[in-house]
Protein backbone atom coordinates (compact mmCIF):
# COMPACT_ATOMS: atom_id res chain seq x y z
CA UNK A 1 0.00 0.00 0.00
CA UNK A 2 2.90 2.10 -0.28
CA UNK A 3 1.46 3.85 -3.11
CA UNK A 4 -1.23 5.70 -1.26
CA UNK A 5 -0.72 8.96 0.64
CA UNK A 6 -4.02 9.08 3.56
CA UNK A 7 -4.65 8.07 6.64
CA UNK A 8 -8.30 8.19 7.51
CA UNK A 9 -9.47 9.25 11.05
CA UNK A 10 -13.45 8.35 11.65
CA UNK A 11 -13.99 9.79 14.95
CA UNK A 12 -17.02 10.82 17.29
CA UNK A 13 -17.68 14.41 17.49
CA UNK A 14 -18.52 13.60 21.20
CA UNK A 15 -15.02 12.49 22.50
CA UNK A 16 -12.29 12.31 19.83
CA UNK A 17 -13.64 15.73 18.44
CA UNK A 18 -13.60 17.58 21.49
CA UNK A 19 -9.76 16.54 21.69
CA UNK A 20 -9.28 17.50 18.30
CA UNK A 21 -10.71 20.74 19.18
CA UNK A 22 -8.70 21.13 22.20
CA UNK A 23 -5.37 20.35 20.32
CA UNK A 24 -5.97 22.98 17.23
CA UNK A 25 -6.61 25.64 20.20
CA UNK A 26 -3.01 24.85 21.23
CA UNK A 27 -1.94 25.55 17.79
CA UNK A 28 -1.60 21.61 17.49
CA UNK A 29 -2.75 20.26 13.50
CA UNK A 30 -3.37 16.97 12.29
CA UNK A 31 -0.34 16.07 10.08
CA UNK A 32 -0.36 15.93 6.42
CA UNK A 33 -2.42 13.52 4.61
CA UNK A 34 -4.44 12.52 7.54
CA UNK A 35 -7.95 12.98 6.75
CA UNK A 36 -10.30 13.68 9.80
CA UNK A 37 -13.98 12.33 9.24
CA UNK A 38 -16.21 13.43 11.66
CA UNK A 39 -19.10 10.94 13.22
CA UNK A 40 -22.31 11.80 15.51
CA UNK A 41 -21.69 8.57 17.48
CA UNK A 42 -19.23 5.48 16.82
CA UNK A 43 -22.62 4.05 16.28
CA UNK A 44 -22.72 5.84 12.63
CA UNK A 45 -20.05 3.76 11.78
CA UNK A 46 -20.57 1.39 8.98
CA UNK A 47 -18.28 -1.39 7.74
CA UNK A 48 -19.03 0.15 4.29
CA UNK A 49 -16.97 3.67 5.35
CA UNK A 50 -14.36 1.85 6.23
CA UNK A 51 -13.93 -0.32 2.90
CA UNK A 52 -14.81 2.30 1.25
CA UNK A 53 -11.96 4.68 2.69
CA UNK A 54 -9.45 1.83 1.72
CA UNK A 55 -10.62 1.87 -1.94
CA UNK A 56 -10.62 5.48 -2.17
CA UNK A 57 -6.87 4.74 -1.20
CA UNK A 58 -5.99 5.18 2.34
CA UNK A 59 -2.85 3.50 3.49
CA UNK A 60 -4.66 3.18 7.27
CA UNK A 61 -7.65 4.00 8.90
CA UNK A 62 -7.89 4.88 12.61
CA UNK A 63 -11.63 5.06 14.23
CA UNK A 64 -12.01 6.48 17.35
CA UNK A 65 -15.05 6.34 19.82
CA UNK A 66 -15.64 6.87 23.23
CA UNK A 67 -15.07 4.61 26.60
CA UNK A 68 -17.44 1.76 26.70
CA UNK A 69 -20.04 2.52 28.77
CA UNK A 70 -19.16 6.75 28.19
CA UNK A 71 -20.90 6.78 24.86
CA UNK A 72 -24.26 8.46 25.04
CA UNK A 73 -26.14 6.59 21.89
CA UNK A 74 -25.29 3.71 24.94
CA UNK A 75 -23.61 0.78 22.88
CA UNK A 76 -22.39 3.54 19.77
CA UNK A 77 -18.83 2.50 20.70
CA UNK A 78 -19.18 -1.12 21.26
CA UNK A 79 -21.03 -1.04 17.63
CA UNK A 80 -18.28 0.81 16.40
CA UNK A 81 -15.69 -1.88 17.64
CA UNK A 82 -17.24 -4.67 16.36
CA UNK A 83 -17.93 -3.29 13.01
CA UNK A 84 -13.66 -2.22 12.64
CA UNK A 85 -13.20 -6.04 13.96
CA UNK A 86 -14.94 -7.47 11.33
CA UNK A 87 -13.31 -5.62 8.77
CA UNK A 88 -10.02 -6.20 10.12
CA UNK A 89 -10.84 -10.00 9.58
CA UNK A 90 -12.17 -9.13 6.14
CA UNK A 91 -9.06 -7.12 5.37
CA UNK A 92 -6.50 -10.50 6.59
CA UNK A 93 -8.81 -12.47 3.78
CA UNK A 94 -7.90 -10.24 1.26
CA UNK A 95 -4.24 -9.60 2.34
CA UNK A 96 -4.05 -6.83 3.47
CA UNK A 97 -2.25 -5.91 7.23
CA UNK A 98 -4.92 -5.92 9.71
CA UNK A 99 -3.38 -3.26 11.73
CA UNK A 100 -3.97 -0.94 8.52
CA UNK A 101 -7.25 -0.04 10.54
CA UNK A 102 -7.11 0.57 14.56
CA UNK A 103 -9.72 0.89 16.76
CA UNK A 104 -8.81 2.88 20.14
CA UNK A 105 -11.32 4.19 22.61
CA UNK A 106 -11.09 8.18 23.41
CA UNK A 107 -12.63 10.73 25.87
CA UNK A 108 -12.85 14.45 25.36
CA UNK A 109 -9.88 14.85 28.08
CA UNK A 110 -7.28 13.12 26.04
CA UNK A 111 -5.98 15.08 23.24
CA UNK A 112 -2.62 14.40 24.67
CA UNK A 113 -3.00 10.59 22.81
CA UNK A 114 -4.79 11.92 20.52
CA UNK A 115 -1.93 13.54 18.90
CA UNK A 116 0.47 10.71 19.90
CA UNK A 117 -1.95 8.14 18.35
CA UNK A 118 -2.26 9.59 15.08
CA UNK A 119 1.51 10.81 14.78
CA UNK A 120 2.75 7.71 15.32
CA UNK A 121 0.21 5.77 12.87
CA UNK A 122 1.50 8.45 10.43
CA UNK A 123 5.05 7.51 11.24
CA UNK A 124 4.55 4.20 10.55
CA UNK A 125 2.08 4.06 7.73
CA UNK A 126 3.33 7.26 5.66
CA UNK A 127 6.64 8.62 6.46
CA UNK A 128 8.33 5.90 5.27
CA UNK A 129 7.19 6.10 1.98
CA UNK A 130 7.56 9.67 2.06
CA UNK A 131 11.34 8.96 3.06
CA UNK B 1 -36.98 -17.59 6.22
CA UNK B 2 -33.99 -19.15 4.74
CA UNK B 3 -30.81 -18.38 6.21
CA UNK B 4 -27.36 -18.25 4.93
CA UNK B 5 -24.11 -17.05 5.57
CA UNK B 6 -21.04 -15.72 2.89
CA UNK B 7 -18.56 -17.93 1.90
CA UNK B 8 -14.88 -17.59 2.98
CA UNK B 9 -13.45 -14.11 1.11
CA UNK B 10 -10.71 -17.20 0.34
CA UNK B 11 -12.81 -19.06 -1.51
CA UNK B 12 -15.20 -16.51 -3.44
CA UNK B 13 -11.47 -15.31 -4.70
CA UNK B 14 -10.16 -18.66 -5.50
CA UNK B 15 -13.79 -18.99 -7.71
CA UNK B 16 -13.34 -15.37 -9.40
CA UNK B 17 -9.72 -14.26 -9.82
CA UNK B 18 -10.03 -15.88 -13.41
CA UNK B 19 -12.55 -13.44 -14.65
CA UNK B 20 -11.81 -9.50 -15.48
CA UNK B 21 -15.62 -8.40 -15.73
CA UNK B 22 -17.31 -10.00 -12.95
CA UNK B 23 -21.33 -8.95 -11.60
CA UNK B 24 -22.48 -9.53 -8.19
CA UNK B 25 -26.07 -10.07 -8.03
CA UNK B 26 -27.59 -9.93 -4.47
CA UNK B 27 -31.29 -10.80 -3.27
CA UNK B 28 -33.19 -8.50 -1.71
CA UNK B 29 -35.50 -11.15 0.57
CA UNK B 30 -34.16 -13.62 2.79
CA UNK B 31 -30.44 -13.64 2.60
CA UNK B 32 -30.97 -9.56 2.95
CA UNK B 33 -32.72 -9.85 5.86
CA UNK B 34 -30.12 -12.53 7.47
CA UNK B 35 -27.22 -9.73 6.20
CA UNK B 36 -25.66 -12.41 4.01
CA UNK B 37 -26.20 -11.12 0.63
CA UNK B 38 -28.59 -8.07 0.45
CA UNK B 39 -27.78 -4.51 -1.00
CA UNK B 40 -25.56 -3.85 1.48
CA UNK B 41 -23.53 -7.26 1.35
CA UNK B 42 -22.91 -6.60 -2.16
CA UNK B 43 -21.10 -3.59 -1.55
CA UNK B 44 -18.80 -5.01 0.72
CA UNK B 45 -17.84 -7.71 -1.27
CA UNK B 46 -17.75 -5.50 -4.26
CA UNK B 47 -15.24 -3.28 -2.18
CA UNK B 48 -13.28 -6.24 -0.97
CA UNK B 49 -12.56 -7.31 -4.05
CA UNK B 50 -11.68 -4.49 -5.69
CA UNK B 51 -9.09 -4.17 -2.67
CA UNK B 52 -7.76 -7.82 -3.32
CA UNK B 53 -7.45 -7.14 -7.45
CA UNK B 54 -6.43 -3.46 -7.27
CA UNK B 55 -3.35 -4.22 -8.06
CA UNK B 56 -4.47 -6.36 -11.41
CA UNK B 57 -3.81 -5.32 -15.02
CA UNK B 58 -6.37 -4.67 -16.69
CA UNK B 59 -8.56 -3.75 -13.32
CA UNK B 60 -11.23 -6.44 -12.32
CA UNK B 61 -14.53 -4.54 -13.82
CA UNK B 62 -17.04 -5.80 -11.23
CA UNK B 63 -21.02 -4.44 -11.03
CA UNK B 64 -22.99 -4.46 -8.20
CA UNK B 65 -26.94 -5.53 -8.68
CA UNK B 66 -29.56 -6.41 -6.50
CA UNK B 67 -32.97 -7.78 -7.25
CA UNK B 68 -36.36 -8.23 -5.33
CA UNK B 69 -36.54 -11.88 -5.57
CA UNK B 70 -33.87 -13.88 -6.88
CA UNK B 71 -35.60 -17.08 -6.88
CA UNK B 72 -38.31 -15.61 -9.19
CA UNK B 73 -37.37 -15.25 -12.98
CA UNK B 74 -39.71 -11.94 -13.39
CA UNK B 75 -37.13 -9.84 -11.30
CA UNK B 76 -34.12 -11.15 -12.71
CA UNK B 77 -34.88 -10.00 -16.08
CA UNK B 78 -33.44 -6.43 -16.02
CA UNK B 79 -29.96 -8.63 -15.27
CA UNK B 80 -30.04 -9.85 -18.58
CA UNK B 81 -27.76 -6.76 -20.40
CA UNK B 82 -24.88 -7.12 -17.21
CA UNK B 83 -25.45 -11.11 -17.23
CA UNK B 84 -24.90 -10.59 -21.15
CA UNK B 85 -21.53 -8.26 -20.13
CA UNK B 86 -20.13 -10.47 -17.34
CA UNK B 87 -17.32 -13.10 -17.96
CA UNK B 88 -18.97 -14.66 -14.20
CA UNK B 89 -21.91 -13.76 -11.96
CA UNK B 90 -21.39 -14.32 -8.08
CA UNK B 91 -24.76 -14.79 -7.09
CA UNK B 92 -25.34 -13.78 -3.25
CA UNK B 93 -28.59 -15.35 -2.99
CA UNK B 94 -29.87 -18.94 -1.64
CA UNK B 95 -29.03 -21.88 -3.73
CA UNK B 96 -32.49 -21.34 -4.87
CA UNK B 97 -31.54 -17.90 -6.48
CA UNK B 98 -28.22 -19.52 -7.62
CA UNK B 99 -30.26 -21.80 -9.78
CA UNK B 100 -32.68 -20.18 -11.06
CA UNK B 101 -29.81 -17.66 -12.67
CA UNK B 102 -28.62 -20.58 -14.22
CA UNK B 103 -31.79 -21.96 -15.53
CA UNK B 104 -32.67 -18.51 -16.80
CA UNK B 105 -29.38 -17.76 -18.46
CA UNK B 106 -28.16 -20.46 -19.32
CA UNK B 107 -24.70 -19.38 -21.08
CA UNK B 108 -23.70 -17.55 -17.71
CA UNK B 109 -20.99 -18.71 -15.36
CA UNK B 110 -23.08 -18.15 -12.38
CA UNK B 111 -21.23 -19.35 -9.20
CA UNK B 112 -23.03 -18.86 -5.42
CA UNK B 113 -21.08 -16.69 -3.05
CA UNK B 114 -23.30 -17.50 0.23
CA UNK B 115 -23.51 -21.24 1.80
CA UNK B 116 -27.66 -21.83 2.36
CA UNK B 117 -28.00 -23.08 5.54
CA UNK B 118 -31.83 -23.48 6.59
CA UNK B 119 -35.08 -22.68 6.89
CA UNK B 120 -35.22 -20.48 10.32
CA UNK B 121 -36.21 -17.33 12.39
CA UNK B 122 -33.96 -14.28 13.93
CA UNK B 123 -33.54 -15.31 17.71
CA UNK B 124 -32.06 -12.18 18.82
CA UNK B 125 -29.85 -9.40 16.37
CA UNK B 126 -27.08 -11.50 14.92
CA UNK B 127 -28.76 -15.01 16.12
CA UNK B 128 -30.52 -17.12 13.55
CA UNK B 129 -31.68 -20.48 14.27
CA UNK B 130 -33.26 -23.65 12.23
CA UNK B 131 -37.28 -23.69 12.98
CA UNK B 132 -38.28 -26.16 9.46
CA UNK B 133 -36.54 -28.39 7.60
CA UNK B 134 -39.48 -28.91 4.80
CA UNK B 135 -40.91 -32.31 5.31
CA UNK B 136 -43.85 -31.64 3.89
CA UNK B 137 -46.29 -33.13 6.37
CA UNK B 138 -46.30 -30.43 9.10
CA UNK B 139 -47.27 -32.37 12.76
CA UNK B 140 -46.70 -28.54 14.47
CA UNK B 141 -50.24 -29.34 15.86
CA UNK B 142 -49.84 -32.46 18.01
CA UNK B 143 -46.61 -31.19 19.76
CA UNK B 144 -47.43 -27.84 21.09
CA UNK B 145 -46.16 -25.77 17.90
CA UNK B 146 -42.97 -26.91 18.93
CA UNK B 147 -40.98 -29.12 15.86
CA UNK B 148 -39.17 -31.98 16.80
CA UNK B 149 -38.22 -33.17 13.69
CA UNK B 150 -36.27 -29.44 13.30
CA UNK B 151 -35.37 -29.17 16.60
CA UNK B 152 -34.79 -32.69 17.97
CA UNK B 153 -31.02 -33.56 17.26
CA UNK B 154 -32.56 -37.09 16.33
CA UNK B 155 -35.83 -35.97 15.01
CA UNK B 156 -37.53 -38.20 17.59
CA UNK B 157 -41.18 -38.33 17.57
CA UNK B 158 -41.40 -40.27 20.70
CA UNK B 159 -39.26 -38.36 23.05
CA UNK B 160 -37.22 -37.25 25.10
CA UNK B 161 -34.11 -39.53 24.67
CA UNK B 162 -31.82 -40.05 27.35
CA UNK B 163 -29.72 -37.30 26.41
CA UNK B 164 -32.05 -34.52 27.46
CA UNK B 165 -30.57 -33.21 30.58
CA UNK B 166 -31.98 -29.82 32.64
CA UNK B 167 -33.53 -28.94 29.80
CA UNK B 168 -30.30 -29.17 27.09
CA UNK B 169 -29.31 -31.69 24.23
CA UNK B 170 -26.84 -33.62 24.86
CA UNK B 171 -25.82 -32.97 20.87
CA UNK B 172 -24.57 -29.33 22.15
CA UNK B 173 -25.54 -28.32 25.51
CA UNK B 174 -24.43 -24.66 25.29
CA UNK B 175 -26.43 -24.27 22.15
CA UNK B 176 -28.87 -26.81 21.55
CA UNK B 177 -32.59 -26.81 23.91
CA UNK B 178 -33.62 -30.17 24.05
CA UNK B 179 -36.51 -29.75 21.69
CA UNK B 180 -38.67 -32.42 23.70
CA UNK B 181 -38.51 -30.79 27.21
CA UNK B 182 -39.87 -27.54 25.29
CA UNK B 183 -42.68 -29.32 23.94
CA UNK B 184 -43.17 -30.91 27.58
CA UNK B 185 -43.36 -27.33 28.86
CA UNK B 186 -45.68 -26.21 26.47
CA UNK B 187 -47.99 -29.07 26.54
CA UNK B 188 -48.31 -28.29 30.18
CA UNK B 189 -48.46 -24.77 29.28
CA UNK B 190 -51.54 -25.39 27.18
CA UNK B 191 -53.00 -28.20 29.72
CA UNK B 192 -52.67 -30.91 26.91
CA UNK B 193 -50.21 -33.05 28.40
CA UNK B 194 -52.16 -36.15 27.80
CA UNK B 195 -50.98 -35.71 23.58
CA UNK B 196 -48.12 -37.62 24.92
CA UNK B 197 -49.62 -40.66 26.08
CA UNK B 198 -50.51 -40.88 22.05
CA UNK B 199 -47.31 -43.05 20.21
CA UNK B 200 -46.60 -41.41 17.42
CA UNK B 201 -46.22 -43.97 14.55
CA UNK B 202 -43.05 -44.12 12.44
CA UNK B 203 -43.14 -40.69 9.90
CA UNK B 204 -43.26 -40.91 6.14
CA UNK B 205 -40.34 -39.74 5.58
CA UNK B 206 -41.85 -40.03 1.46
CA UNK B 207 -43.11 -36.20 1.43
CA UNK B 208 -39.83 -34.85 2.75
CA UNK B 209 -36.23 -34.31 0.54
CA UNK B 210 -36.16 -38.94 0.85
CA UNK B 211 -38.62 -38.93 -1.94
CA UNK B 212 -36.98 -36.73 -4.10
CA UNK B 213 -36.73 -33.56 -5.42
CA UNK B 214 -40.41 -31.99 -4.49
CA UNK B 215 -42.32 -29.83 -6.74
CA UNK B 216 -45.91 -28.80 -6.29
CA UNK B 217 -48.67 -28.52 -9.20
CA UNK B 218 -51.69 -26.19 -8.56
CA UNK B 219 -54.52 -27.13 -11.34
CA UNK B 220 -56.27 -23.75 -10.18
CA UNK B 221 -53.10 -22.05 -11.41
CA UNK B 222 -52.00 -23.55 -14.61
CA UNK B 223 -54.12 -23.28 -17.95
Amino acid sequence: MGDHQKIVVMACKHSAGEALRELQREGWALPDGVEWVELPCGGSLDELHILRAFEAGAAAVLVLACYHGACRSLDGSRWAEKRVQAIQEMLAEIGIEQDRLEFRNIAPTMPADLASWVEALHRRVLAPAGE
Amino acid sequence: MIVAERKPLSEIIAKVEGYNRLLIVGCNTCVAVCQAGGEKEVAMLAAALRLRFRDRQPAMEIIERSVERQCEEEFNQVLAEDIAHAEAVLSMACGVGVQTLVEQFPDAIVLPAVNTKFMGRPEERGVWSERCIGCGNCVLDKFGGICPITRCAKSLLNGPCGGSENGRCEVDPENLECAWQLIYDRLARLGQLDRLLEIEPPKDWSTARYGGPRKIVRKDMVL
